[in-house]
């Protein structure tokens, strides 16, 4: 089998191309995955006003077939669906989206629903902002976003949705702010195949040197309560290269909250370290204690990379020299930023896939330039997986196999290159994940061991 | 009603079968009520079709284009275009692992899926998306040179009314293979196994040979998804050999699907439409015999695949002998197994082949749910009323439900017959029996509990499963369910359908 898998992979070729519509072997989906984002916060049910498959086409591929993350309390199979006909499609479905809240409130236990709509309720028009108020207006914490699947990428979706809990619930407020809280803005929640253990990961470190954290998703958020105290929150962290930007700026302008942007999820002791002091700085929080911690933290790290460093210094059989990093900018940079300042790998090739609006891609490029100290290095965006392995196999590794940091997608490629993958992305579909991080101090460690369990695994 | 292929939108499974997806009482009396279907009477209804519920609650479903995706998306040497917005694109991640995973078991190379979505924006909605379409078909042309391309729609192509009939012509004239155009939108039919008739509707009109120049007197088309090959060992003691289509098949084994001597399947839900119009276009003929499972069925199954293919003297033989083969294991299965209850939660047809198997072992079965029921299949033939058989053979199931994978319901079912297991295909229903204790054997292998063999599979299976209590159990006292309370304390799955019922009855 594993002779007959190498001749058709060998047999194979692949024609030069060129870009166009084309979105081959997909690494987003559209706004109304955002679903997701509702359910990730403690509480909180989608309702879905959409055709028949495409709630379960959302969970069933980002929640499920991606790192098998499962659907938590109100997502998975749970999430309402009105299951749209042609009746919806000819007559309009605002009629039946009122009966499916009203039933949905009879069934359901939920803190918060959020209605999304799809592709059938937005091109038909139905007036589901006058619906979903009529509910409002009775009291129940319900929201929508108009969230058509032609209207952008999940991570668009994504905004929509949080600024949608944001005008529709958490609502007005011009009371004070509480000094030393902030709201997290970071990883999208469920794409990411790790948001989950991540974000125990930032909330802990933020905790460590002095803040009150709203980490606003994941198991850690306290849910609904947690979102009606974020105008409270003397700042905003957006931690990724740009998502959470544009609810940043909202946030700016309705409450009047100062943000931080940091580009680079940290990864390391190095980059953590860096990273918790730029954050204290921007608080004005007291240094010691985060002193302390950081302190602490490292000694910690520092004991175990020891150990570590025995394997990696002496080991017999070679180790990836040169890496490729095909995923989301978020962990796209963060990884990179690792590989390169502290592991000392050399990096190859880096693609970015989810589609980033123009307007952030200069930015992102000038991260990039800047890797570290001594090296620069390149970035490209390119979201039709087809493209994506014509320019990895157009990479030059040198002599070794490089180690490609991709998803589920590249797996025949890695093998076609005889190097390693390790599977950090959007569609992890051989990874089974329950709370591992790759970020912080903690995740940093995993991460070390993922990668060299890989590489040393396969060796004989 | 006979199958046409005239038109390139295959008529919906509820157009042509009657189809529903809510319904509950036993299965007795389902199949009693079907009987309309097969010129029989009884139905309550009065009218020439079954009664069907529908409330006002319903999670989301599942649709017609993930079952062209699973299907013509799984084909090797072809490439299946997505023409929508990218979110129907998502499906690709779930069928790409399945596909790997098939192709895995069949010993095949693994390879990633070849499935390319045209990406519709926003302006596409307006102008409409045929350039779109054009460009990605001719993308998938030069990229693999597949031996076809097919074309699903959407919701939102269907919508606006894009002309994916002319692309698709006006392409295929150019290339030179076939551009099959596959009319799946997700609105268009209230249940998914439409999607499975559009496939095989497009691969009859343009992939299967119009005109075989001969006829392989020994090929089988076995109807299948992505199950371990169990059907090439059963049929070589019949001398015949296995065409498995649609899912892993290259476009080669579609071709000469009009030259095999039988069509079979595993289930009549798939393999209804497709088997059907082979034999009416081509002359194949369809094995019109109960499915392969238990003793009943499957000594059925082979004598009427026997006859149709010539070969009776072998069928006895083998039969005669699978039966004493399988018997001291069985035995020792029923032993084990006595006294425990299951559920069985799958596709219509196979759910009735299931409970087949389960009582074959001894194993208690007072409940089931199935995602849909078609009253009739395309053959219009009452030898292949699964439902029927069940019942007779094996008799009544007095919890037997429909309902479209709609996990509140199934808390009140589960309730009602209190099983030790469940058994399950499709995601959705086991994570809700786990948060209350119950395993779920997945059958990831649809081809495991079928034929003699199948019934020992099975009952292993069912008893490493009943070992994971443990976990479910652990876990049940820890979780709380998204549902109410005042809606689990109702006894009915179906009270809120009712009560809409009295108050709505348009939406029946």
């Amino acid at each position: 089998m594993a002779n007959a898998e190498i001749k058709n992979i060998k047999a194979k070729t692949f024609p030069i191309v060129q870009k166009t519509n084309s979105i081959q072997q997909i690494r987003y989906s559209c706004s109304i995955s955002a679903l997701h984002s509702a359910a990730a916060i403690p509480g909180v049910i989608p309702i879905t006003h959409c055709g028949p498959g495409c709630a379960d086409k959302q969970f069933m591929n980002v929640s499920f077939y991606n790192g098998f993350q499962g659907g938590g309390y109100g997502g998975g199979a749970v999430v309402p669906s009105t299951n749209a006909t042609e009746k919806e499609v000819v007559f309009g479905g605002a009629e039946r989206l009122r009966e499916l809240i009203a039933a949905s409130l009879k069934v359901l236990d939920a803190d918060l629903f959020v209605v999304l709509t799809g592709c059938i309720s937005d091109l038909v028009g139905d007036d589901v902002g006058s619906v979903v108020s009529e509910f409002q207006q009775q009291g129940v914490p319900i929201v929508f976003a108009e969230t058509g699947g032609f209207k952008g990428n999940n991570f668009i979706g994504h905004e929509l949705v949080t600024q949608a809990i944001i005008d529709q619930y958490v609502g007005e407020y011009t009371g004070p702010k509480e000094k030393g809280t902030v709201n997290v803005w970071s990883l999208l929640p469920f794409h990411n195949t790790f948001w989950r253990g991540d974000l125990t990961e930032i909330k802990r470190i933020l905790e460590g040197v002095g803040l009150k954290v709203n980490i606003l998703f994941g198991y850690e958020s306290e849910g609904v309560s947690e979102w009606k105290n974020i105008p409270k929150a003397q700042f905003n962290l957006v931690l990724s290269p740009w998502l959470g930007l544009q609810t940043a700026h909202h946030l700016a302008e309705k409450y009047d909250q100062p943000y931080l942007h940091i580009p680079v999820i940290p990864i390391g002791a190095q980059e953590t370290s860096a990273f918790l002091r730029k954050v204290v700085e921007f608080s004005g929080l007291d240094t010691a204690q985060a002193e302390r911690f950081i302190t602490q933290e490292e000694t910690s790290y520092y004991h175990y990379l020891e150990s570590f460093s025995d394997f990696y210094a002496e080991y017999w059989w070679g180790l990836p020299a040169k890496f490729a990093v095909v995923g989301d900018s978020a962990y796209n940079l963060a990884l990179t930023k690792f590989l390169v300042n502290q592991l000392g790998i050399i990096p190859g090739k880096q693609i970015i896939t989810e589609n980033p609006p123009e307007e952030y891609r200069a930015a992102i490029h000038q991260q990039y330039q800047t890797i570290a100290k001594d090296v620069s290095t390149d970035v490209e965006f390119e979201d039709d997986s087809y493209l994506i392995h014509q320019s990895i196999r157009q990479t030059k590794f040198g002599n070794k196999a490089p180690i490609i940091f991709g998803t589920t997608w590249e797996r025949d490629l890695a093998k076609e290159l005889k190097g390693a993958i390790v599977e950090v992305g959007f569609p992890a579909s051989y990874e089974v994940v329950i709370s591992r991080s790759y970020i912080g101090y903690r995740g940093a460690l995993t991460l070390l061991e993922k990668i060299y369990t890989t590489t040393v695994g396969a060796s004989a | 009603m006979a199958i046409n292929l005239n038109t390139a939108v295959v008529e919906s499974r509820e157009q042509r079968l009657g189809t529903i997806i809510a319904w509950d009482g036993t299965a007795s009396r389902l199949s009693k009520e079907s009987a309309y279907a097969r010129g029989g009477c009884g139905s309550d209804c009065g009218a020439r079709r079954l009664c069907e519920l529908s409330g006002p609650f319903t999670q989301g479903s599942v649709c017609s284009e993930q079952m062209v995706e699973c299907q013509a998306g799984n084909v090797r040497e072809a490439v299946l275009i997505q023409h929508s917005p990218i979110g129907c694109g998502a499906g690709q991640v779930i069928y790409n692992s399945i596909y790997r995973n098939g192709l895995a078991m069949r010993k095949l190379p693994v390879e990633n899926l070849h499935l390319i979505s045209t990406n519709l924006q926003e302006n596409d909605m307006i102008f409409g998306g045929i350039e779109k379409l054009e460009q990605s078909v001719r993308d998938a042309w030069e990229r693999h040179q597949p031996k076809a391309i097919f074309i699903a729609t959407s919701c939102a192509t269907g919508i606006i009314g894009d002309d994916v009939e002319s692309v698709a012509k006006k392409v295929e004239e150019e290339i030179g293979i076939p551009v099959v155009p596959l009319h799946c939108e997700g609105f268009k039919s209230k249940h998914w196994s439409t999607g499975f008739d559009a496939t095989q509707h497009g691969i009859m009109r343009q992939i299967v040979n119009k005109k075989p120049k001969k006829k392989q007197e020994d090929l089988v088309n076995v109807i299948a998804l992505w199950g371990s090959d169990v059907f090439t060992p059963m049929l070589k003691e019949l001398g015949l050999r296995v065409n498995y289509v649609v899912d892993l098949a290259t476009v080669g084994e579609l071709e000469q699907l009009s030259e095999a001597a039988a069509t079979v399947g595993f289930c009549y839900t798939l393999a209804s439409y497709l088997a059907a119009g082979l034999e009416q276009e081509f002359g194949v003929p369809e094995v019109k015999a109960p499915q392969p499972y238990g003793f009943a069925g499957t000594d059925a199954w082979i004598r009427e695949l026997a006859r149709v293919t010539h070969r009776e003297e072998k069928a006895e033989a083998y039969i005669a002998k699978e039966h004493a083969r399988i018997a001291p294991k069985l035995a020792e299965l029923r032993k084990q197994l006595k006294g425990i209850k299951g559920y069985v939660a799958t596709g219509s047809a196979y759910s009735h082949g299931l409970i087949a198997v389960l009582r074959e072992l001894g194993v208690e079965v007072n409940g089931s749910l199935v995602f849909h029921h078609d009253p009739i299949y395309d053959s219009h033939d009452p030898r292949q009323d699964s439902l029927a058989h069940l019942v007779d053979h094996y008799g009544d199931v007095p919890s037997f439900t429909v309902s479209n994978r709609q996990q509140y319901q199934f808390y009140g079912l589960l309730q009602r017959v209190n099983p030790d297991f469940i058994i399950i295909r499709h995601n959705g229903l086991a994570p809700l029996a786990s948060r209350l204790g119950i395993p779920a054997a997945p059958l990831g292998d649809e081809h495991h509990a079928l034929g003699y063999q199948g019934i020992i599979n099975l009952g292993e299976t069912i008893l490493e499963i009943l070992a994971h209590k443990k976990f479910h159990q652990d876990l049940a006292a820890h979780v709380k369910l998204p549902y109410k309370k005042e809606w689990l304390d109702l006894k009915d799955p179906f009270a809120l359908v009712k009560a809409e019922n009295l108050l709505d009855t348009e939406r029946a």
